[in-house]
């Protein structure tokens, strides 16, 4: 066992890639049998900080169907130093030996063929650099405070940009204004109405952008274009106009338009982002660029408006959606889509920093970050660290001192004959790349083989799902291994091109006599998220109780199979250990709230839903199953179950949601600190008892993006129902003196405990009726 | 030891922000106490009476030496504006935490088959819980086996009188003399633009607006520019932008400015004098590739 954690655990190191099953079954009837499909989570820019890029160009397969990058699996078949080839790259196809590497032997070998090269980078030189883009979108119908905060945030932000970025301002209220950047030191801005929507065209036409840009295109069709002199009003160098952008963000006035008693402000944030993405799409495509909206509400007028401007109509809530009256729902999600599709087509991000204690329709805007790749960020108020320092976190560098953004990405998969590829999900669009190897069944975003990522970060990841396509009785492929190569094309943040190349191979297996091997090389942790993310994908279209029927009919189907039980005795049920985890972490998944809306307003759901989408198997699972540490007299810090047997008088507890970090003191320990033991001298260990989960925690802070809540709460506290909430409710109300002792903390629910979960499980698992 | 600065609250520091609910409230009378104070990271690091009083413990990572050039500390969220907002921390600790990472928590536990929650070891559930004092330690109290480290907050109480006040006239003299070499070099009203910003640097630093970790860090700034150490110099006017936004944000803008133009300024001058020299490109080749093809 502990060989296929290492195993998992290597090549999540090295390559980025978690797969559901470690070893394949080699029939594609077997594979719709395993019940969890034959998935991996795919990190593409994973931080290597010992994998230099190298600096040529991959060698591509000949084969012009095939063209896989030349990589270690390739020596397997045939390497001696002599120019003979069989096989191809991932076994697709036979392929010539590259002319290029006909000198090499066993000792002189380029990288790629090296087995600790099943990743590398290379950097190319292709096409001009061209520099990184930033468009601050700015809301002004903010209070005072929030303005200023945020005015100080983006001057601040303006230190952190490498200088050579371009900058551009636009600002929105009633009206939407596009800021000339110049030198000079007068300050010039178009004002669009907020209400009419305009076409790319027409943006362009009234911002002057559209002749010399088709001016430049002609006389250079080839060349991209480097500085477009038309854009240089908008987009300017940072190190350039820093002075004067400084001053112009200093001088922005809150929306000078009077709001009503009563009313709404009027924002114009359809508007204004339609704008934004018509000004990038005329100058700068297909070059790495983020618009960055900060809005303090809701968009009330013109497309893309949410709300009207009458406070005493609430904003939409799930309610008003499952009886179908939101009014502007439809309408505006549609025009965000319009927009992030457009986004995406032009390689652009948009970023959403939304800070308000209201709803601001991110419902209705989600795509425009889920679609591009930008980061989605909710607060309370531009003035909170909360807000500030995950701005700050966008600017983060590594340990190259480069900046972790990277643009304008395409992700392409290769798979040998045997696989074909079902879909992916992540924030990404398809580039609908039709071949041999995409298959006709869709799970997440399918039917091509390529995908294109506008905007990641070293923590993107994809779950990207296959299928088997290996007929029944056929036998075992050839070779005994299946392959699949992952191509990401992107622009890294030095603005150089690179490109990288994964390739994995896995054995493949007979179901029925093999079943064992298939069994134990199952990794439960990256099945459980590629399910979750199955489930939070289907959630956004069906309705929420059909998603969870259909991961209870998932979870009880792969009991059936993979369980050791006899026929209707749910007492002999038991799982191997390589499944042991994966029901409790759908039991945690079910009351998530990616999954359940209950007691969160739509465009939270988003947001965690956002969130859920695209981290690694890590924080993903933090999110599915949050982690619960205890801190007590009795040792060191010790992982402890996600159980209400768990919160004990003597103990403190940190528990990390990803979304919350939430420090718990027990009953004695808050009295022991009431009492001011942490201050008597011969109470130190007290004293750093207390201090321990504090330290533990400001770790997780300082690590986490976005920044998490960050609550301290006590027994009996009020706000101690973030932790109640979390726990399995093994003890209740209505079962506490079963248990007889005063262990644990009863929680006041009704909500099914993982024991009743279980036991209906077993119940239905050994049923032969289902 | 992960480098960062502990924070201490004092028991008289339980401010409004302790909060009382209605709920426990009536749970908490029962014990004849006062309602719970919540633990809240506004109640870290407060006013500096308090400081006076109770000296914070700091630590650092031994042997930083770039201890100086960054401020190390936390403070606490807008508890006013956002809720549960979490603590914020300082430029100086956000670019050193890549680089110290513990072992992450993230272990959990499996539950049982059955879903129920294990047995708890006997040492957990030694009847019912204590009702005594905490266990003392056995050992007198001692030093945390960390030295201290500045920060803003420190600084007044443990360096009150050895360190003489930073002066205006050492800070802005070197500034305006960066100035005047960038003239000719560089176009007029550039110029002018960061003039204006000294200006104003003057004018907040004389009228007292400015606190004592901004003047001290901008004489380390001045210090760096003055060796030509531009990264160094551009570092510090980074971190002080991160952590002293509302201070520095109308005029540091014109030092960040004045920083590359004397960067560029010195490395024009250098090509000039040693044209032959040529900068070494740093060249990666994979291992085992002598000539990559």
């Amino acid at each position: 066992m502990a060989t296929y954690l290492e195993f998992i655990q290597q090549n999540e190191e090295q390559d980025g890639v978690r797969f559901s099953w470690n070893v394949w079954p080699s029939s594609r009837l077997e594979a719709t049998r395993m019940v969890v499909p034959l998935a991996c989570l795919l990190t593409p820019l994973k931080e290597r900080p010992d994998l230099p890029p190298v600096q040529y160009e991959p060698v591509l397969c000949s084969r012009p169907t095939c063209k896989a990058i030349l990589n270690p699996l390739w020596v397997t078949i045939e390497v001696s130093g002599v120019a003979i080839a069989d096989g191809s790259f991932i076994g697709v196809c036979p392929t010539l030996f590259p002319p290029a590497y006909t000198g090499i032997s066993e000792v002189n070998q380029p990288a790629e063929l090296m087995p600790h090269f099943s990743t590398i980078e290379y950097m190319v030189q292709r096409g001009a650099q061209s520099p990184l883009i930033f468009l601050y979108v700015v809301d002004t119908c903010l209070e005072e405070d929030d303005l200023q905060a945020l005015k100080e945030s983006l001057q601040m932000s303006l230190s952190l940009l490498p200088p050579d970025a371009l900058v551009g301002l636009i600002t929105f209220g009633r009206m939407v204004q596009v800021h000339e950047l110049s030198c000079e030191g007068i300050s010039k801005s178009y004002v669009f109405r907020g209400t009419k929507d305009l076409t790319a065209k027409q943006i362009q036409d009234m911002l002057g952008l559209s002749k010399p840009a088709m001016l430049m295109q002609q006389a250079r069709p080839t060349q991209p274009q480097e500085h477009p002199f038309v854009s240089s009003r908008f987009l300017q160098p940072v190190h350039k106009i820093d002075m004067n952008l400084t001053d112009l963000l200093g001088e922005l006035q809150r929306d000078p338009w009077p709001v009503t008693q009563g009313k709404r402000p009027l924002r114009s944030t359809g508007v204004a982002l339609s704008i934004a993405v018509g000004l990038l799409e005329g100058t700068f495509p297909n070059t790495g660029a983020r618009i960055m909206l900060f809005t303090g509400g809701p968009p009330t007028q013109g497309p893309g408006m949410v709300v009207g401007d009458e406070l005493k109509t609430p904003i939409r809530s799930w309610h008003d959606i499952e009886k179908d009256n939101a009014r502007f729902m439809k309408k505006a999600t549609k025009h965000y889509e319009m927009l992030a599709n457009r986004t995406a087509a032009n390689g652009h991000c948009i970023d959403i920093y939304a800070c308000a204690l209201d709803q601001t329709g991110l419902l209705e805007m989600k795509c425009c970050t889920n679609l591009t790749g930008g980061h989605m960020v909710m607060g309370d108020s531009f003035n909170t660290s909360l807000f500030k320092q995950t701005f700050q976190r966008i600017f983060s560098k590594d340990f190259n001192g480069n900046f972790r953004m990277a643009f304008g990405a395409t992700l392409e998969v290769k798979t040998s004959r045997e696989l074909k590829i079902a879909g992916a999900i992540g924030p990404c669009v398809s580039l609908n790349v039709k071949g041999p190897c995409v298959s006709e069944n869709e799970l997440g975003v399918g039917g091509t083989s390529q995908w294109k990522i506008c905007a990641l970060d070293p923590t993107s990841t994809l779950g990207i799902y296959f299928e088997v396509a290996n007929q029944h009785n056929a036998p075992i492929p050839q070779g005994g291994r299946g392959a699949i190569q992952f191509v990401t094309q992107y622009q890294h943040s030095s603005t150089q091109k690179r490109i990288r190349v994964t390739t994995i191979a896995r054995n493949w297996a007979d179901a029925q006599s093999q079943l064992r091997h298939i069994e134990a090389a199952f990794d439960q942790e990256a099945a459980a998220v590629l399910m979750a993310r199955l489930g939070v994908f289907r959630a956004e279209s069906e309705e929420g109780p059909d998603v969870l029927r259909w991961l209870d009919r998932q979870l009880i189907r792969l009991c059936q199979k993979f369980g050791q039980y006899n026929k209707e005795d749910p007492t002999s049920f038991r799982l191997s250990d390589a499944f042991s985890l994966y029901p409790q972490f759908m039991f945690h998944l079910r009351r998530s709230p990616f999954l359940q809306v209950f007691n969160n307003s739509p465009d939270e759901s988003s947001y965690y839903r956002h969130h859920f989408g695209r981290q690694d198997l890590t924080q993903s699972l933090i999110m599915i199953q949050p982690i619960l540490y205890s801190y007590s007299f009795h040792g060191p810090p010790e992982p402890v179950l996600l159980d209400s047997s768990s919160i004990l008088a003597d103990r403190i507890l940190l528990m990390d949601t990803f979304f919350q970090i939430v420090i718990y003191l027990g009953e004695t320990i808050a009295q022991w600190r009431k009492a001011g033991y942490q201050d008597m001298p011969e109470y130190e260990n007290f004293k750093h008892l207390l201090q321990a989960p504090l330290d533990d925690a400001q770790e997780i802070l300082q690590a986490r993006f976005p920044m998490p809540r960050y609550v301290n709460t006590e027994h009996g506290g009020s706000q101690s129902r973030f932790l109640l909430s979390k726990v399995n409710p093994s003890q209740t109300h209505n079962n506490l003196y079963a248990w007889g002792q005063e262990t644990g903390a009863p929680i006041l629910t009704d909500d099914v405990s993982l024991q009743v979960f279980m036991d209906h499980l077993k119940k239905l698992a050994v049923s032969s009726a289902s | 030891m992960a480098g960062r600065q502990l924070e201490r609250r004092a028991p008289e520091d339980q401010g409004p922000d302790g909060q009382c609910f209605g709920d426990n409230a009536a749970h908490e009378t029962a014990q004849s106490a006062p309602c719970p104070r919540l633990r809240t990271t506004a109640q870290f690091r407060r006013a500096s009476s308090l400081a006076l009083r109770r000296p914070e413990v700091t630590r650092c990572p031994a042997g930083r030496a770039e201890v100086a050039m960054a401020e190390l500390y936390v403070k606490p969220g807008n508890k006013e504006r956002g809720w549960n907002d979490p603590p914020q921390f300082s430029y100086g600790l956000q670019t050193q935490a890549v680089a110290s990472k513990r072992t992450p928590l993230t272990k959990r536990v499996a539950a049982a088959q059955d879903g129920s929650p294990r047995v708890p070891t006997t040492e957990t559930t030694s009847g019912p819980p204590p009702t005594g004092p905490p266990p003392a330690s056995n050992k007198s109290p001692r030093l945390p086996p960390v030295g201290s480290c500045p920060g803003s907050s420190v600084e007044p109480l443990s360096l009150p009188v050895t360190e003489p006040e930073t002066l205006l006239e050492n800070v802005l003299r070197p500034l305006e003399q960066a100035v005047e070499d960038c003239r000719g070099h560089v176009r007029k009203q550039v110029c002018d633009d960061i003039s204006r910003r000294l200006a104003l640097l003057q004018e907040q630093w004389a009228g007292g607006k400015l606190s004592v970790p901004v003047k001290k860090r901008m004489a380390l700034l001045v210090r760096e520019l003055s060796s030509h150490q531009w990264d160094a110099a551009d570092d510090i006017h980074r971190s002080l932008m991160v952590d002293h936004v509302t201070e520095v944000s109308q005029w540091m803008v014109g030092v960040k400015r004045l920083i590359a133009e004397k960067k560029t300024l010195s490395s024009e001058e250098e090509t000039t004098e040693e044209k032959s020299e040529a900068t070494p490109e740093e060249t990666q080749t994979p291992p085992g590739v002598p000539g990559a093809p």
